[in-house]
């Protein structure tokens, strides 16, 4: 079966991400609720609808239940049809070698039969964690202007930070949509390399079918970044970068999850959901059943996002409340992030505070950081929780889910970690 | 191997027919280019999903809707039917508009002529019961407990009713029921009434009473008029009664009020909880609402605020359909505003209501004036108790005032600083 427009993509979301802690206990990266409404891999999909590209893969393995739910029929990213559809790929077992996925490379290498079976002219290999709007289009174009064998999206970085990242120097003038890749580096200590891979690959096929056939020695798990792509730099291969210079959102640590979501307000956002086309499934938790968000007699809300189905009754300021979340009479929530169904009640105090699912504050409790600790790090409250009246929880906090109620009637020091 | 196992599915018993042809002239310039149970409510709803999803929630799945009137709206905000699960092997909603054909060539005279007239839907479905009811109301009821109803009494018809406050009864179809309930008079739209029970225009028929009524005279065209009463005086006719929050919004004042109703914690009225559903899918688009953004500096208090709307300035006890706009400075109250409207800076919106894509320019206010009780001149059983109106896509330039019971059409052109004194119609 020959596809319509030549693309196949591959989407990785099968990681957990330990930095998030918490809000990746029951669920990948890639389904971690985001901008009040979304998941995080939506805004891959929605890239790739907007771009026309619509025969889609994704390959996850870890609590994939989520995903498989948000997912759904494809039908929210328009992408059911002959040639549309988006197919969800487990590690699964063979008559030969069954395993789990060792990485990134090894989970598209393990579904090659799949790709082969697509005769894709480019394979597009994307991360489904980041939060960008990008038309894939015009780095496919550049990847076949070069004849490439393979193309990687490149934002710019500072090199202070290239340890986070794969780098990478690239000799194309300024000015010019990218370059070939001259050096390659994954999360080194120290570089002076100044793109920072974005995790957007453009493969010719043949050549990642011969890659992905190669041992790489020595490992048990194989990674594009960090072991496929050096040694095709290093081996010479038409290896091109295509700059990206756009808003590209990283959400890798709760910090930098909070300081994402926190670019989606003030005077100026920086993520633009409707200009993005963002399109998410709104059968998945029912959102699409909520009534209008009902707005009360002595609410004061400021800089906020808050969508259907919530009530507010007291006081939202610099927050984002997904559908169903309720905010009490005397109630203040403060630069806090509000995850789906939960209930916050009377004269309750949040203040950066990052809330997963269906927790309860009861009255009057305190969590998250205090007048004058404006450096403080975030809260984080897993799913289903209940939080006493009295309770008096400090900043940089990390609840596990399902804690025992009694475990948090006290007092919490900042920082603390309660399993 | 039990039961479950190896028998199948039994088919459906109940076929639903949708009334929803109704022009509702009184809603004026809101039915200008819909039909009634098109018009938007409650923010994210149209009217006719109350009923959809009422069905829905029943277990019901073979609909038809009968539509005549400016069907295309509606049309494509049913879709497929899917937004109410009723896609499926043996699920299905269809549309039925009136059609011409080697004997039925006519537009539908009224509703059991409608009915009349798509008797092949009906024997293309087989079923022990039909259910007609009307698209145009606001309620949540359980028909499956009608149903219900109508096999223990052994009825042929059986009519939904409620008891209704003061004058409001002669608007409506009144039945006097025995301990038994069943029907023994009835007396459509009465002057003097006799009763306080009036019709919901929800009717469950056993299919063959109902195959073998349309078929004895052609001239009965109409349920309440004609079919109704004949049958009470010699068929098995009883009264379902309903207890609960029950609507219709024919008119501005009623449809204004029950929006309000969803302000108030107390009204008996919350779509969510009721299950009812919509069709956002329906306008095609090309990203999903995001949630609703309030800038530094925004004041709301007692509304309801759909996804896509971005608030700068006030709001005040109104309801906001996705997508409307209000910008710093402006100020909306006591008012429904439908889907994309922008209310640029300084702007005022007071006591109106606003159809989609109505842009309302700098400084301008729409509803001024303290006499609400001068009806509106053109429409004074339309307008009069100080609400305005505003059509479709209507730009409002700067600087431009409208008084009270105003009607602004959707093809009026106004200029800058022009003044619109209370009761006017452009």
């Amino acid at each position: 079966m020959k596809l319509k427009h030549g693309t196949l993509a591959m989407i990785l979301a099968g990681g957990r991400v330990d930095e998030l802690n918490v809000l990746t206990y029951y669920r990948p990266k890639s389904a971690v609720p985001f901008g009040g409404l979304y998941r995080i891999i939506d805004f891959s999909l929605s890239n790739l609808m907007n771009s026309g590209l619509e025969r889609v893969a994704i390959l996850s393995q870890y609590r994939n239940f989520s995903l498989i739910n948000h997912i759904g029929s494809s039908a929210a990213w328009d992408m059911v049809g002959r040639n549309r559809g988006i197919s969800i790929l487990p590690p699964f077992k063979g008559s030969e070698k069954s395993s789990w996925y060792r990485g990134s490379a090894d989970a598209v290498a393990q579904n090659l039969d799949f790709v082969r079976y697509h005769h894709p002219e480019v394979i597009l290999i994307l991360s489904g964690d980041h939060v960008y709007h990008m038309d894939y289009r015009q780095i496919i174009e550049y990847h076949r202007g070069n004849e490439a064998d393979l193309t990687i999206g490149f934002v710019p970085v500072a090199p202070e930070k290239s340890h986070r990242f794969g780098v990478a120097t690239l000799d194309g003038e300024d000015g010019s949509p990218g370059g070939r890749v001259l050096e390659y580096r994954e999360k080194p200590e120290k570089s002076s390399c100044n793109w920072a891979s974005m995790t957007v690959f453009c493969f010719r096929p043949e050549v990642l079918y011969e890659e992905l056939s190669r041992e790489v020695e020595g490992r048990e798990n194989f990674e594009f970044g960090r072991d496929i792509i050096p040694r095709m730099v290093a081996e010479g291969r038409r290896i091109f970068g295509y700059k990206y210079f756009d808003y590209w959102g990283y959400t890798r640590t709760v910090e930098e999850y909070w300081q994402t979501s926190m670019d989606l307000l003030g005077p100026a956002p920086r993520i633009h959901l409707e200009e993005w086309g963002l399109r998410t499934n709104l059968e998945h938790r029912a959102i699409r059943d909520y009534q209008p968000l009902r707005v009360g007699a002595g609410a004061d809300i400021s800089d906020s996002l808050i969508y259907n189905g919530c009530q507010v009754e007291g006081r939202v300021k610099r927050s984002i409340l997904f559908p169903g979340v309720k905010v009490g009479r005397g109630a203040t929530v403060k630069d806090s992030i509000v995850f789906f169904d939960t209930s916050i009640g009377a004269e309750a105090k949040l203040d950066k505070v990052i809330c997963d699912v269906n927790v309860v504050f009861e009255e009057a409790c305190l969590v998250g950081r205090r007048r004058g600790e404006s450096e403080a790090a975030a809260t984080v409250v897993g799913w289903s929780n209940v939080i006493p009246s009295g309770a008096d929880i400090g900043a940089g906090c990390t609840l596990y889910p399902h804690l025992d109620r009694k475990r948090l009637g006290g007092c919490i020091d900042n920082g603390e970690v309660v399993k | 191997m039990s039961r479950e196992f190896c028998s199948f599915r039994p088919p459906p018993t109940t076929v639903v027919f949708l009334l929803a042809g109704g022009v509702g002239s009184r809603l004026n310039v809101l039915v200008q280019s819909r039909a009634k149970p098109a018009v938007p409510f409650g923010g994210l709803y149209r009217i006719i999903d109350f009923s959809l999803s009422n069905v829905m929630n029943s277990g019901l799945d073979q609909v038809g809707v009968l539509t005549q009137y400016k069907p295309l709206s509606l049309m494509r905000h049913l879709g497929t039917g899917e937004a109410w699960d009723f896609t499926g092997r043996s699920r299905g909603v269809k549309v039925l508009p009136p059609r011409t054909g080697s004997k039925d060539s006519d537009w539908y005279q009224g509703t059991a002529d409608a009915v009349r007239q798509n008797l092949d839907f009906l024997q293309n479905h087989a079923s022990t019961e039909v259910i007609i009811l009307s698209g145009d109301h606001i309620y949540q009821m359980d028909l499956e407990e009608m149903l219900e109803f109508h096999r223990r009494r052994q009825a042929d018809i059986t009519v939904a009713m409620m008891e209704v406050e003061g004058e409001q009864i002669s608007q409506f179809g009144t039945g006097i029921t025995d301990s038994d309930d069943r029907i023994v008079e009835w007396e459509e739209k009465p002057e003097v009434p006799r009763t306080n029970l009036a019709s919901m225009g929800i009717y469950v028929f056993s299919t063959e009473y109902l195959l073998a009524t349309l078929e004895r005279n052609r001239l009965e065209i109409d349920f309440g008029m004609h079919i109704i009463p004949r049958a009470i005086e010699r068929d098995n006719v009883f009264a379902y009664r309903f207890r609960g929050y029950w609507r219709d919004v024919g008119t501005i004042q009623a449809l204004w009020e029950a929006n309000m109703d969803l302000l108030r914690p107390d009204s008996g009225i919350s779509p969510q909880e009721w299950g009812i559903r919509s069709n956002p899918e329906a306008d095609g688009p090309v990203a999903d609402r995001c949630p609703a953004r309030f800038a530094a500096g925004s004041r709301v208090s007692g509304s309801l605020i759909s996804a896509g709307c971005r608030i700068a300035g006030e709001v005040v006890n109104s309801v906001l359909s996705p997508g409307v706009v209000v910008e710093e400075g402006a100020v909306v109250r006591d008012s429904v505003i439908f889907a994309d409207c922008n209310i640029k800076a300084g702007a005022t919106v007071d006591l109106a209501i606003l159809d989609k894509k109505v842009v309302v320019g700098h400084g301008s206010v729409i509803g001024r004036g303290d006499n609400r009780q001068v009806p509106n001149h053109l429409h004074p059983k339309h307008l009069y108790t100080g609400i305005t109106l505003v059509g479709k896509k209507v730009l409002i330039p700067e600087r431009v005032v409208v008084g009270r019971n105003c009607i602004v059409n959707s093809e009026a052109e106004l200029q800058p600083g022009m003044l619109i004194p209370t009761g006017e119609t452009v």
